[in-house]
C-alpha cells in the first residue's frame, strides 16, 4: 500500500506498508525531506512497525516522536506528516 | 559552539575534469570528512559530469522517484547522495553544481531556513548581478520570477557541514520527466501544476555561455569570501575512488530506501 502527503510548508513524505493481523508491517518511509542524523529514517519504521492500522494518526505521531528522542533534526518532514502518509497509504491513495 | 566567520577561513576552489556520478558522491563524503578533520581548509567544489545520471537523495524511494527502465533506455546511471532532498536529473554540460564544505561552527545557532539561506547568498548575488531576479525560496529551492533555478541540500557529518547545489543551465524536460517520476501529489501545492513549467534554466535567462556563468559566480564568492586556487590531494581522490566503488555504486547503497 503506498500513500504520498505533501506537508504544507515542508517537503514530500511517502509511505509504503503492508498490513497484517491488524498491524503494520514492511513500513518504508521515504521522501525529499531532511533528517539527521540519517540513521534516523530507520527508526521512524521501526516505530511504525506493529502498530495497529487502526491507531489514531495522533498515536501514530506519537509511537514516531517518541522513537526519535529530542536530538533528530527534521527539516520538511514531521511525526505528524508522516502519520497522515501512512493513513493515506492505507486508504491506497496516492 | 560559537559561530564563525566566512573570513575567519581562506577558501579552497576545487574545479576539475568532468568525472562520473558515482564519483562525485564519494568526494561529497570525502571532502566533508576532511574539512571536519581540519585536513582541509573549508572549499568550494565546481561539478563536472561525465556521464548523464540521475542523483536521488538520502530518504527518497529508488523505485518510486526513478523509471528504471526508461533510465537503461537512455544510458543514465542512478547514484544516491548523502544529502536529503529531491531528485535530480543530470546530463554534462546541463546543469552547474557545486559543494561548499565548512566546519559546521559557520553555521552554529541557526535554523535549517538559516543556515541554507546563509550559505547561498554569494550565488543569489552572483544571479541577480547577471540580472537575473532571484531569491532563496524556503525550504531549499532558488527561485526566480521566470520560475525555479535550482535546488539545495545540505548535511552535518562530524563537525563540517555540506551544503551542495544544482542549478539548471539547460534541460531536456521531455527526458527528465522519462526518467523521473514526478506524481501529482508533489506538485499539489505548487503555483503552477506542470513540472515542465517549474524549471526555467540559467542558459534562457542569461543568454551567457556556461562557463561564464560559473566565472561570475566564481567572483561573487571570490569578493565576498576570498577564494583560492585549491586541488584534490591524490588521498583524497583514492578514497573517493574506493568509496565510489564500495559504496557509491553499490545496490546495498542505491537501494538502502527500495
Amino acid at each position: 500500500m503506498h500513500g504520498e502527503y505533501k506537508m504544507p510548508g515542508g517537503k514530500l513524505v511517502v509511505a509504503d506498508l503492508e498490513v497484517r493481523d491488524g498491524k503494520l508491517t514492511r513500513v518504508w518511509i521515504s521522501g525529499d525531506f531532511f533528517l539527521e542524523p540519517d540513521s534516523a529514517l530507520t527508526l521512524i519504521d521501526v516505530a511504525l512497525e506493529g502498530v495497529p492500522a487502526v491507531a489514531s494518526d495522533e498515536k501514530k505521531a506519537a509511537a514516531v516522536r517518541a522513537a526519535l528522542g529530542p536530538n533528530v533534526r527534521m527539516y520538511g518532514i514531521s511525526p505528524e506528516a508522516v502519520a497522515v502518509a501512512v493513513q493515506r497509504a492505507l486508504e491506497d491513495r496516492a | 559552539m560559537s559561530r564563525t566567520q566566512w573570513s575567519d577561513y581562506k577558501w579552497r576552489l576545487v574545479h576539475v575534469a568532468p568525472q562520473p556520478p558515482a564519483l562525485h558522491m564519494a568526494l561529497d563524503e570525502v571532502l566533508t570528512d576532511e574539512v571536519a578533520a581540519r585536513r582541509r581548509p573549508p572549499t568550494l567544489r565546481i561539478w563536472e559530469w561525465s556521464a548523464s545520471c540521475v542523483v536521488i537523495g538520502r530518504f527518497q524511494s529508488l523505485r518510486n522517484e526513478v523509471d528504471a527502465d526508461a533510465a537503461r533506455r537512455h544510458g543514465i546511471q542512478v547514484v544516491r547522495r548523502i544529502s536529503g532532498g529531491g531528485a535530480m536529473f543530470i546530463e554534462p554540460g546541463n546543469t552547474i553544481t557545486y559543494s561548499l564544505y565548512a566546519p559546521d561552527s559557520l553555521v552554529a545557532g541557526m535554523s535549517f531556513q538559516e543556515a541554507y539561506e546563509f550559505m547561498d547568498a554569494w550565488v543569489i548575488d552572483a544571479l541577480q548581478g547577471l540580472g537575473i531576479d532571484a531569491w532563496y525560496q524556503p525550504l531549499n529551492d532558488i527561485a526566480s520570477t521566470a520560475g525555479k533555478i535550482g535546488g539545495a541540500a545540505q548535511t552535518r557529518r562530524g563537525g563540517a557541514v555540506l551544503h551542495h547545489v544544482t542549478m539548471a543551465y539547460d534541460i531536456d524536460t521531455t527526458k527528465m520527466l522519462q526518467v523521473l517520476r514526478i506524481g501529482r501529489e508533489k506538485l499539489s501545492d505548487k503555483a503552477t501544476q506542470s513540472a515542465a513549467k517549474r524549471v526555467d534554466p540559467l542558459r534562457s535567462q542569461t543568454g551567457m555561455p556556461r562557463a561564464e556563468v560559473i566565472e561570475r559566480m566564481l567572483e561573487s564568492f571570490r569578493k565576498a569570501h576570498g577564494l583560492a586556487f585549491g586541488k584534490l590531494e591524490p588521498a583524497e581522490l583514492a578514497r573517493a575512488q574506493e568509496l565510489a566503488a564500495s559504496k557509491f555504486s553499490t545496490e546495498a547503497w542505491t537501494g538502502i530506501v527500495p
